[in-house]
């Protein structure tokens, strides 16, 4: 195991202060701080878009930063490019790995350092034996001639790490890396990252999983809105402390938000279900069950990768029903692909705007009208008139802030983008609005405005269920939260049961099944 | 698009008014650098050649790039969807044989050969985008092997023997006839051109077609059903490589198996040099028409001041990477 010298004995291997980084409007770093010793695991948390990933791609070279100060072992260091990274040091391996799966390990771990002979030609025992001789240094059981396409995902993200170590490599950054593993192979990387410490190697270990941070780091930095949350000795802290770092304080915001919500739902007619699952089973749901409420707005929390998403998608049809039985409005919805879904009334703001949500190349009004076009149009025949109305109207609705409606969505911030998606399922009123991670990447004013619609939407009386990782958000927001694990919803709680984003939170801890038989 | 910026909201200096002046030419929504480019080379080649500047000419041009310009405007729907059309000379060779056989041996109706030379440029396109859709081929691949498949069925119908037409109507419907001294083929051209700015520009399927090739994705989840809207693209351009063999065919009076060889690399350069993006979701039609255009009269010009035919292809190989390099964003 190891112990790194007591904090102030040692001179940290990286000293970041101040650093602060602005994208256009939005303020992704504040000034932000974080020393990692030699030979020390120091976790970094954050709800998404707190600024872990903003400073990993200034570590690594990818974006540079706006003030503040960065030390390699004393010496200041600004990267321009990943390679001047990777020259001071500092190896990252990020959640999709880099490997040419076709070809060996010692392939992979020499790659572009390959050793040849004078006219050329690789020398191919002496690759394998470099890559063997490095394996057995590390320790690490690793068959240099595997076929990396053949190995288990844990050791192909071992391979990974070991070619991010090889070379003379200070800083290790993994970022998520243990969102796709087993326990198993969660435990065959943590090894490999305890052996990386041991000789020395700083790590940063980004995550979302609390209790992984117990099992690997020796301390602890939480940043929150793009500022420092507060750095804590691991073994000096808890849960609750981490969780109030991460998701703040402000008790009083949260329960005054709730009590307006649950003003405006109680005054809503009670108990008219649009949306119904009935043990519904496919490839990634097992026997989920669900109601939803017509001007409802429900719920779903889990880890990533539990399957929230998978149950939207399914209702949207985008994936099929295998067993079990969903119904809109008491009708089938068996073998409803995504435009018969659009046509019954159901509507999905994805998880992905850039990707699933809007054409970026296109105007806002192409955008806009896409889902409806049958309803712009005669035989066919596009009524150009009413589709560029339609859309006017809808980015007055929404304010979404644009020159005008056929800017290209491409030219708009991440919260008018947002709005834009929102905006294909406005008018009329959906009888479902599937909603995925919906203010990710949205700054705090778009995000208001966000909800606003999302309340207009209940208050209209669409039954709304939402898939948020924010948990304050869920809290603010929500009539009823369902927690999602392995596909399956395991519990239903009502508004008077929910109390505070941190209640929610240990309720989803306490959900997963246990992990603790692999420490 | 101007009249969907109604007066909704005062326009403030957004991204898209920061451009330049000379950015909108030459990498705006329509790259209006190609309209200056096409009327520069008019006037180089009118003041180089005595014999350019005339109607005769012009009539000349527009009856050389009939078949191009036709088969052009639908591989623009084609590339706007994210794919590629590689068959459709071979395609032309082979609906010419069609129409021409369904003449000769069934039935000697302009019509009827009309009718079976567009049924099998339509069943080629069918064959093309039910396999890019359905088997998931990449459709440059897909088309790579009906543009060896169709060409090698033109020439096993006659054993690479051209096939006689007599029919009089058919010469004047589709080649030899004209309305006002336009010719047939001009007029062809025109009537396909109009087509297909509606269709691209005015209908719901122009809508879908931008958005499945701007992004599948994101299409997909807005009901859009990108296999239908992609094989359609394809049944397009295949129709339009039949429309063109007739043309071909009514000129020549005869349909040869071994025509037009390479022509889908004039189609192709057409439509980019229109202002398509090779990778989907950007490009219009009269951007391909004056490509086509473009393409044409550089030949023309060429042979009018005498270029020799080796130096004018490597002149038009370098203009058109130039003009792309240009318009591209």
């Amino acid at each position: 195991m190891i112990e790194p010298g007591s904090p102030s004995a040692t001179a940290p291997l990286l000293r970041v202060e101040g650093v602060r980084k602005r994208f256009g409007g939005v303020i992704a770093l504040r000034g932000v701080n974080l020393s990692v010793l030699p030979g020390e695991v120091h976790a970094l948390l954050g709800e998404n878009g707190a600024g872990k990933s903003t400073l990993i791609k200034i570590l690594s070279g990818v974006q540079g930063h706006d003030g503040g100060l960065i030390e390699i072992d004393g010496r200041p260091a600004s990267f321009s490019s990943p390679a001047q990274s990777r020259q001071a040091g500092v190896a990252v391996v990020y959640q999709d790995l880099s490997l040419v799966e076709s070809l060996s390990v010692a392939d992979n771990l020499l790659l572009g350092r390959e050793p040849r002979n004078r006219f050329g030609f690789l020398r191919k025992r002496q690759l394998l034996a470099e890559a063997q001789a490095f394996l057995s240094a590390q320790n690490i059981a690793l068959d240099p001639r595997a076929m990396v396409g053949s190995l288990p995902f844990a050791y192909r993200q071992m391979t990974e790490i070991c070619k991010a170590l090889m070379g003379d490599v200070r800083l290790l950054i993994l970022d998520e890396p243990t969102s796709a593993l087993t326990d198993d192979e969660e435990r065959i990387l943590f090894d490999a990252i305890r052996k990386a410490a041991a000789r020395g190697v700083g790590v940063i270990y980004v995550t979302h999983r609390l209790n992984e941070v117990f099992r690997i780091s020796n301390r602890v930095t939480v940043f929150r809105d793009g500022q420092n949350a507060g750095t804590f000795v691991t073994a000096d802290t808890n849960m609750r402390q981490l969780v109030g770092a991460i998701v703040g304080p402000d008790h009083a915001v949260l329960k005054t938000a709730v009590a307006e919500a649950g003003d405006a739902a109680s005054s809503s007619a009670p108990f008219q279900s649009v949306l119904r699952l009935r043990g519904v089973s496919n490839d990634r749901l097992d026997r989920v069950d669900l109601e939803l409420r017509a001007g409802e707005i429900h719920g779903l929390a889990g880890l990533i990768g539990s399957g929230r998403t998978e149950i939207l998608q399914t209702i949207f049809g985008l994936r099929p029903v295998a067993a079990g039985e969903a119904s809109l409005d008491a009708k089938s919805l068996k073998g409803v692909d995504p435009a018969a879904a659009i046509a019954r009334g159901i509507a999905l703001v994805p998880e992905d705007r850039q990707v699933q949500g809007l054409v970026l190349e296109h105007s806002i009004e192409r955008n806009l009208t896409l889902p409806r076009l049958p309803d712009f149009s005669r035989m066919g025949w596009l009524e150009r008139r009413s589709a560029a109305e339609q859309a006017d109207s809808a980015m007055q609705r929404l304010r979404v802030r644009a020159p005008n409606a056929a800017t290209a969505v491409k030219n708009l911030s991440g919260g008018n983008q947002q709005k834009v998606v929102f905006g294909k399922w406005n008018q009329p009123v959906p009888r479902v609005l599937l909603l995925d991670e919906p203010t990710v990447g949205v700054d705090v004013g778009a995000r208001e405005e966000i909800y606003g619609v999302i309340r207009n939407a209940a208050a209209a009386g669409s039954g709304v269920l939402m898939v948020s990782s924010d948990l304050p958000e869920l809290v603010q927001l929500c009539d009823r939260v369902s927690i999602v694990v392995d596909g399956r919803i395991v519990k239903t709680i009502a508004r008077a049961e929910l109390g505070s984003a941190e209640d929610l939170h240990h309720m989803i801890q306490l959900s997963q099944p246990s992990e603790e038989h692999a420490a | 698009m101007s009249d969907t910026q109604t007066a909704a909201q005062p326009a403030p200096a957004g991204q898209g008014a920061k451009r330049s002046l000379l950015q909108h030419l030459i990498k705006g929504e329509r790259p209006y650098m190609l309209y200056v480019a096409f009327v520069v080379m008019l006037v180089v080649f009118s003041l180089a050649s005595p014999w350019f500047l005339s109607i005769d000419n012009f009539l000349n041009i527009g009856r050389q790039t009939a078949l191009v310009s036709i088969i052009a405007v639908g591989m623009t729907f084609v590339i706007i969807a994210r794919q590629i059309d590689l068959s459709v000379a071979s395609t032309l060779a082979l609906s010419g044989m069609a129409a021409s056989l369904a003449m000769s041996l069934v039935f000697n109706n302009w019509a009827f050969g009309a009718l079976a030379g567009l049924a099998t440029g339509a069943l080629i396109g069918l064959i093309n985008g039910l396999l890019t859709t359905r088997l998931e081929i990449p459709s440059f691949l897909v088309t790579l092997g009906s543009l060896s498949a169709a060409r090698g069925l033109a020439l096993m119908v006659t054993n690479t023997k051209p096939v006689i037409i007599t029919n009089e109507y058919y010469f004047k419907i589709f080649g030899e006839g004209s309305v006002l001294g336009v010719p047939a083929p001009i007029l062809w051209t025109l009537a396909v051109t109009v087509a297909g700015i509606l269709l691209l520009h005015y209908s719901v399927y122009g809508r879908r077609i931008y958005a499945a090739g701007g992004n599948p994705t994101a299409a997909r989840y807005s009901g859009v059903h990108i296999k239908q809207v992609t094989t359609l693209a394809f049944v397009i351009t295949g129709t339009l490589a039949g429309l063109a063999s007739l043309i071909l065919s009514a000129r020549s009076h005869a349909a040869r198996p071994d025509v037009v060889q390479g022509m889908e690399l004039d189609v192709i350069a057409s439509v980019i040099l229109g202002g398509c993006s090779l990778f989907g979701g950007r490009g219009f039609v009269l951007g391909t028409l004056l490509g086509s255009l473009i393409i044409g009269t550089l030949n023309n010009g060429l042979v009018l001041l005498g270029v020799s035919s080796s130096l004018q292809l490597v002149i038009k190989g370098a203009i058109i990477v130039a003009a792309v390099a240009f318009t591209r964003r």
